[in-house]
């Protein structure tokens, strides 16, 4: 489906992608298209901002911020950028802000806490022996540390480029850097991860 | 092509290769460099076996009532005038047409209804005499006066029985 519409904003027509379209509507008082960005974007947002502060609760209660201020900021918006990029710089702040003010529990914690946040594995065919999952959970573990002790935007960044594919411009847009500065940051970022994680090829 | 190693500048070319995100030709271009090159050969190697790692790690699922809260959050920060009206919506969205066709229905009748002018009157018009009473004494005096008078004449006698 091609993802980019043409409207005509105020006769000056402009290209938007889809989403700045619904989100158009939502400032219309479409409710049915906040619900449809809600259903495309949730996943993403979450997985991010779970990748980011590596808690899942936390994750989600950032992530319900995401939305609403998305939602409470329908009458002012103005599609200038893509709405991802909007989206994601919102949810960037927060993350950051979160990780600074020390919401969220201590890393150390985290990662020696047995928690729900560890992902259930879907075998299909063949249950995976103690010692496959005690293994799976090292390397989960050793690449959760690894990110996490990536300064917060190199982390940002990696994730974005990484998990959500995006283009080196729109991170740029997000993180407010220019595109020199994403893709040295995000040179240095894996430099540091092909340090901490190269031996486990 | 330069060593993206050595130039600097296209070192994002080698992290999109070993992500697998060039294009086809300028991926030949880099596979081929990459065969030539024991630098970018460790870099692409290195990167490719963190790129494994981080595929392995999945993300938790998300709660089951997110979007319930999330309606429920959103729900409190409607405003208390919009929360106070919306039961009448529906009454409104009805009431609102009827309302309209009733004022248009007695505004007509009022139009059509409305008393003829009268006209105004002139500003010197006839002024209705204040009589008094011996004014209406002598009237009735002048017309028994008459009628006597009348039956005097005799081609006016009243005929008799």
């Amino acid at each position: 489906m091609d993802e980019r519409v043409k409207t005509d904003m105020g006769g000056l027509a402009a290209t938007l992608d889809f989403d700045a379209e619904l989100m158009l509507r939502v400032k219309q008082g479409d409710g049915a298209s906040f619900a449809i960005l809600l259903e495309k974007h949730r996943l993403p947002v979450i997985h991010f901002l779970y990748r980011m502060v590596q808690n899942q609760a936390v994750a989600e209660e950032l992530a319900q911020e995401v939305f609403l201020r998305v939602y409470r900021s329908r009458e002012s918006y103005v599609p200038t950028a893509k709405f991802t990029t909007w989206l994601f710089r919102i949810a960037t702040h927060l993350a950051l802000n979160s990780l600074r003010d020390g919401k969220n529990r201590r890393l150390e914690d985290r990662l020696d806490d047995d928690s729900s946040d560890t992902p259930v594995r879907q075998v299909s065919d063949q249950r995976p022996t103690a010692e496959q999952n005690m293994v799976y959970q090292a390397r989960l573990d050793e690449v959760r540390r690894a990110v996490a002790m990536l300064p917060e935007k190199q982390r940002a960044a990696v994730l974005m480029h990484k998990y959500e594919e995006m283009e080196y411009s729109q991170i740029a847009k997000v993180l407010n850097c220019s595109e020199s500065a994403i893709k040295s940051l995000l040179f240095r970022a894996y430099e540091t991860l092909r340090a901490r994680l190269a031996h486990m090829a | 092509m330069n060593c993206p190693m050595e130039s600097g500048g296209n070192s994002e070319h080698l992290l999109d290769y070993a992500a697998g995100r060039l294009k086809p030709g300028a991926r030949a271009q880099m596979q081929e460099h990459v065969a030539a090159c024991p630098v970018c050969r460790e870099f692409a190697g290195g990167q490719r076996a963190v790129w494994q790692a981080l595929d392995a790690w999945e993300p938790a699922a998300v709660s089951m009532d997110f979007d319930r809260r999330l309606y429920a959050r959103i729900e409190r920060h409607v405003s208390w005038w919009t929360r106070l009206t919306r039961p009448l919506n529906p009454l409104f969205r009805h009431a609102v047409p009827v309302v309209a066709a009733a004022g248009v229905v007695i505004t007509a009748g009022l139009l059509l209804n409305r008393p003829a002018a009268v006209p105004a009157a002139p500003e010197h018009s006839a002024q209705v005499e204040v009589l008094q009473p011996e004014q209406v004494e002598h009237a009735l005096d002048d017309m028994e006066m008459l009628r006597e008078l009348n039956h005097l004449v005799p081609g006016n006698a009243a005929p008799r029985m």
